[in-house]
């Protein structure tokens, strides 16, 4: 027999207990923990399974007919998703006598330690291949192989050069400067060689630089405009689980660093390196035992690095959360600073910054203290290294062999050496900081790679049916929830014919605008479906849907751009006589020939230059220009006066005459006309009719109508002089 | 200057007029005032400073019934009884001491070992996204924790040893 599990891991005591609530196709429920069943019954014998979080735990209960509310199970949050999962499924057997189980959902279990993965994570923090996501980052470079391998290889070219200096000075310095032979002519000779070289190289350098830039940026731009793409494929889910500035930091800041890491490689960590080994080979070949001698410190200075570095960046990070904070606190009181100066708490205000600044800077002076005791010790160490090169290296110039150290060494040698000692030290420093490059990379790189591997849950579909958009629109038993466990509609069934006009009525919060993101397909259901002419949503392509469709929020949002621009966003092939017709039909017209400018008046981010009405007049423009099959209006005209309101509705009923509407009023009496109203109570439908037959049944309707006309009677009262 | 109307009938409970009790069904049910509410929900209005003051007493549809000023004021067995629904109602384990703290992916992946309001001391791991926003320091005496999955911890800094603060002090601000 099919079942679903659901394990629970708080005792009625609020004591940690592995626990097991399990829903059988034949309807039973029975707990158990630690081997012992604790109870069983059937879902028939109740009318519904409630999840009801608390703080930091919830609690699963029953609610039966004469009965009082039972809990069946307390969980810590760990389980809340699972609970939510356990009551839909009961919730749907209740209400249509089968069960209807989940599909097996793949279990978010890291496949190598077993760990569970993190939420919003598809990879195992433990576990996560560094290389693999190197590996994946560099194959965006792919289409750039070829500018890039060819600025590589000419790129050696100013390697070279540089490596080519000390050995020149070499030259220098022993054929002539120490033995004072040769001539003027010949000390030019090797620094016209010197010069010529550079000259050379950063020639080099600069044309392979442009090649090799060019191809990083369009790098980061293939992959930013690639998760830019992805994110606008999601659903709204996506928006709602992560913040605007989470996947902006994503999009822009992630994809830099992914740029950094690209191009440091492919420039400076390459140079350092290549220069590294030509250094060495080089110190080696003149004298071995000297070349030994440099990394004689390396050890204990990588180890005293590695060790305060680890202090260095907590504290550091500490550092740059309190500027942040600094930030979000600047932030917040300049947005609101009309509100400070209204209460006249700008001292409060200059109080809390100045505080916060004091810790900042407190953190940072710390800081500096610390650093400035710690290097010291470390450069001079590093240094160590220098000193027994020019000691034992000066000790040979001038008395030949010494110990170990037989060669025989002149001073070019020893200028030599101690110039490629930064070719070597070089690298080696920079590997210390290398374990905090590659976690920072990895990161960026993990966080996008993220947001391209999110699978949208609305799941595209292999052959849509494109069907018109013109006939009826049937929701069947939806169940819908923006938490799996606390659901907003609950079974949900009824019809919009073609053409009606259709009100949605219910309190705060009981799921009216919920209805109309389902209807849009922003969202799908949890289970049911909605379907247009007998095709679900979730057959057909979404961008058919929307072409289809017009959409009036109650705060619509304008972009920055022109009067006609904003217009043109809901059929960008528009001809401008359909511009001026849709402003006409949405009354928008008049105004906007007023402006200076006309249709080429530029309106400010958000339409913030503009009043409420005129907001609103536009997005009725933007909505019907493409002449929709289905009109949506939520609150369309809640937050306008009362005057501006009636001169709006005006124009929205000549708009929805004979066109399927499906709107949301806060004010009944904007929807008294509508061909019939649906009112929701608490997620479900609890009446439908038209507004006469619904104030005769003397039901929910009829007390929302009374209660705001007894609201506004009082206004009226209180207004008389 | 006159301050808020204190006039205003803040529904403050009279300790004489109610009577606590659990439901059959295990939920906490209240007698007040000739009406027997058989599943309440207390919440504390300020959980943080008065976690046994001012407890919001609501009926299962979240109707507020009124408010209880001082749960230290009720008898015996109705204290016990309001504590423990309470306790049922907020579960934030203590912090008794961090066992590791590591910083992966911009998670932080904490080991502490945890001891609840019955006294139970297990070990638990769990991960910490956003940590200047879920990490946070109430005064200089408490942190807040909360992980991924909506859980949260309560760690007194007072009690925590100076390894368990070592650990946690990059992310204390």
């Amino acid at each position: 027999m099919k079942s679903f599990i659901f394990e629970y891991d708080l005792g009625m005591d609020m004591n940690p207990l592995a626990g097991s609530l399990v829903f059988a196709e034949d309807g039973s429920i029975t707990s158990s923990a630690n081997g012992t069943e604790l109870f069983r019954f059937f879902a028939s014998e109740i009318t519904e399974a409630v999840v009801h979080a608390g703080v930091g735990c919830g609690l699963l209960f029953a609610k039966a007919e004469g009965k009082e509310d039972r809990i069946l199970c307390r969980f810590t949050m760990s389980g809340i998703k699972q609970a939510g999962e356990f009551a839909k499924i009961v919730n749907f057997f209740i209400a249509n006598g089968t069960a209807a189980f989940p599909e097996e959902e793949e279990k978010r279990i890291c496949e190598t330690c077993g760990r569970p993965l993190m939420a919003e994570m598809n990879v195992c923090v433990f576990c996560y291949s560094k290389l693999g996501v190197m590996k994946r980052a560099l194959s965006f470079a792919k289409p750039y192989i070829k500018q890039i391998t060819y600025s590589q290889v000419l790129g050696l070219v100013p390697r070279i050069t540089v490596m080519l200096s000390p050995l020149f000075i070499r030259v220098l310095v022993n054929n002539h400067l120490e033995l004072q032979m040769g001539t003027w002519f010949d000390i030019l000779l090797i620094c016209g060689a010197m010069l010529l070289t550079r000259v050379i190289g950063d020639g080099f350098f600069i044309y392979t630089s442009r090649i090799f830039n060019r191809a990083t940026i369009a790098i980061t731009n293939d992959l930013r405009v690639e998760a830019y793409a992805k994110l606008q494929s999601h659903s709204m889910s996506l928006f709602a689980k992560r913040t605007p500035g989470d996947l902006i930091r994503r999009i822009m800041d992630d994809t830099s660093t992914i740029n950094e890491f690209v191009t440091d490689l492919g420039r400076w960590v390459v140079d350092m390196f290549f220069n590294f080994a030509i250094a060495f080979i080089i110190l080696f070949y003149f004298n071995w035992q000297l070349t030994l001698l440099v990394f004689i410190p390396v050890p204990i200075v990588i180890f005293l690095l590695r060790r305060f570095w680890g202090m260095m960046m907590a504290r550091f990070e500490r550092h740059w959360r309190w500027g942040s904070r600094c930030n979000s606190i600047l932030h917040d009181i300049i947005k609101g600073i009309r509100t400070v100066k209204a209460f006249g708490n700008e001292e409060k205000e200059i109080k809390k910054f100045s505080s916060a600044t004091h810790r900042h800077a407190k953190i940072g002076e710390e800081n500096e203290v610390l650093w400035s005791i710690l290097f010291p010790p470390i450069g001079f160490f590093m240094g160590l290294g220098e000193f027994l090169v020019l000691f034992i290296g000066g000790w040979m110039v001038l008395n030949g062999s010494w110990w170990l150290f037989d060669a025989n060494m002149q001073i070019g040698d020893l200028v030599l050496f101690t110039m490629y000692l930064g070719f070597i030290y070089g690298p080696l420093r920079w590997m210390v900081h290398f374990p905090r490059w590659l976690a920072n990379t990895t990161t960026s790189m993990v966080k996008v790679f993220e947001v391209l591997d999110d699978e949208s849950e609305l799941k595209p579909v292999a052959k849509p049916k494109n069907v018109p958009i013109a006939g009826t629109v049937d929701f069947d038993g939806v169940f819908f929830g923006y938490k799996s466990y606390e659901p907003v509609l609950k079974n949900i069934s009824v019809d919009i014919k073609p053409g009606e006009m259709i009100g949605i009525v219910g309190k705060s919060g009981v799921g009216k605008s919920t209805l109309i993101n389902l209807t849009m397909r922003l969202y799908d259901p949890n289970t049911g479906r909605i379907r247009i002419n007998n095709t679900d949503l979730r057959h057909m392509d979404s961008d058919h849907l929307h072409e289809n469709m017009g959409v009036v929020f109650q705060d619509s949002f304008l972009f920055a751009g022109s009067f006609y621009d904003n217009i043109v966003y809901g059929k960008p092939d528009a001809t401008f006589e359909e511009v001026i017709a849709a402003s006409k039909a949405a009354n928008a017209h008049d105004f906007i020939v007023q402006t200076s400018d006309g249709y080429n008046t530029h309106i400010g981010e958000g339409g913030q230059t503009l009043s409420g009405g005129e907001r609103q007049r536009l997005s009725i423009a933007r909505a019907i220009i493409k002449n929709p099959e289905i009109l949506i209006l939520d609150e369309a005209t809640s937050s306008l006066d009362v005057e501006t309101e009636a001169s709006i509705q005006e124009s929205l009923n000549r708009i929805t005459e004979g066109r399927t509407t499906i709107a949301i009023a806060h004010r009944l009496s904007t929807l008294r006309n509508a061909d019939r109203l649906i009112v929701l109570s608490e997620g479900g439908v609890e009446e439908v009719g038209t507004h006469a037959e619904l104030l005769k049944k003397k039901g929910m309707y009829y007390n929302l109508v009374m209660a705001q006309r007894q609201n506004s009677r009082k206004q009226e009262e209180e207004a008389q002089p | 200057m006159s301050t808020v109307d204190t006039n205003l009938d803040l529904g403050i409970l009279d300790i004489k007029d109610v009577d606590f009790y659990t439901a059959e069904g295990g939920f906490m049910g209240v007698k007040c005032k000739g009406e027997d509410y058989k599943h309440v929900i207390l919440r504390r209005i300020m959980p943080i400073e008065h976690p046994l003051a001012y407890i919001s007493v609501a009926d299962h549809e979240n109707k507020e019934i009124g408010i209880l000023r001082d749960v230290t004021a009720l008898s015996e067995a109705q204290r016990a009884l309001v504590e423990g629904e309470l306790n049922n109602r907020y579960y934030s384990p203590t912090v008794m001491d961090v066992i590791s703290v590591q910083d992966k992916l911009g998670y932080v992946y904490m080991e502490m070992k945890l001891q609840n309001k019955q006294g139970r001391i297990y070990d638990k791991s769990c991960a910490i996204k956003d940590v200047s926003r879920n990490i946070r320091t109430l005064g200089d005496k408490t942190v807040l924790i909360f992980d991924v999955d909506g859980n949260r911890y309560t760690a007194q800094i007072a009690n925590l040893s100076k390894q368990s603060l070592k650990k946690l002090d990059a992310y204390l601000f």
